[in-house]
């Protein structure tokens, strides 16, 4: 949803939130299975794929606002809608246990903390963000 | 998709833990069972867990049909407990001729049930029971960070 934009970084924060979301679902996943025989685990990435799409987030590029002031700030939503890509990939590359699952436990509860505190910093700035936003829309301070 | 299926595929893991404590339970409390509806001593049982996968709605419904089955690396729906089976090692014999159940050479097939093993897994099943409500309660927390995005 990038056409009514209320700034690049709405866009950014809520493709980390989506990441995150998707991160969990994996972990919980690794989790859930953690007696499994023979499971391996699934990893997912998108914080590359988030780093590689910084510059889609610009605001700056083609469509950007005119300015003739220096202190005018160049704005302009030409975000483009694309799907943000969330790759989940097996890992097999070690066996962890005699069953051939190769769940570390307690790898898998630092996983699911730090994604957890990722997760909540995106929403706490995202909440920042619409604060601004909703500052700007009420002329006030 | 999205962060209750998360919850969803914890407490998978929640039911299939749980089921593993029963059986364990039940193990214990039969390890000096000798007579049982199937004739002899009890055996031991142990659950058999297999990861869940997931049903397509649109697949076709014939079996043969090898493109409907689901690629297992991107199956994220927990895990289940698809049987429950009985241990096939031999029974422990104890030497007791006064016993009812005493064979000819005075042996009691007492149940294949080892204390021991039935406590470490015990505190396998319950370690992951636990890990699995963690996973549930981050992913609450997660759920009402984004909900209070639009407070304050």
């Amino acid at each position: 949803m990038g056409d009514i934009s209320f700034g690049a970084t709405v866009n950014m924060l809520k493709d980390a939130g989506a990441g995150a979301g998707e991160a969990q679902l994996a972990i919980a996943n690794n989790i859930a299975n953690v007696n499994t025989p023979a499971f391996k685990r699934t990893d997912v990435t998108f914080k590359e794929a988030l780093a590689a799409e910084l510059p889609r987030y610009d605001d700056s590029t083609d469509l950007a606002m005119v300015t003739d002031d220096p202190k005018q700030i160049p704005g302009g939503p030409n975000f483009e809608a694309q799907p943000f890509s969330v790759t989940s990939t097996l890992d097999d590359t070690q066996q962890m246990r005699v069953d051939g699952s190769n769940v570390d436990v307690d790898q898998e509860m630092a996983k699911l903390s730090i994604n957890s505190a990722y997760s909540q910093t995106m929403s706490t700035l995202l909440s920042t963000q619409y604060t601004r936003i909703r500052e700007a829309i009420q002329e006030k301070a | 998709m999205g962060l209750y299926s998360s919850i969803e595929v914890s407490a998978s893991g929640l039911s299939a833990e749980r089921l593993a404590m029963d059986v364990i339970a039940n193990n214990l409390a039969n390890v000096n069972t000798t007579r049982t509806p199937e004739g002899g001593s009890f055996k031991r049982q142990l659950v058999i867990f297999a990861q869940k996968q997931e049903v397509d709605p649109n697949a076709s419904l014939n079996p043969m049909d090898s493109s409907s089955n689901a690629d297992p690396g991107k199956s994220r729906d927990g895990v289940e407990a698809v049987g429950i089976v009985n241990d096939p090692s031999p029974d422990r014999l104890v030497y007791d001729p006064n016993h009812p159940d005493a064979d000819a050479n005075g042996y009691v097939h007492m149940p294949n049930v080892d204390v021991v093993k039935e406590m470490v897994d015990m505190i396998s099943a319950s370690r992951a029971y636990q890990a699995n409500v963690s996973a549930i309660q981050e992913a609450r927390s997660m759920g009402s960070a984004a909900l209070n995005i639009l407070k304050s």
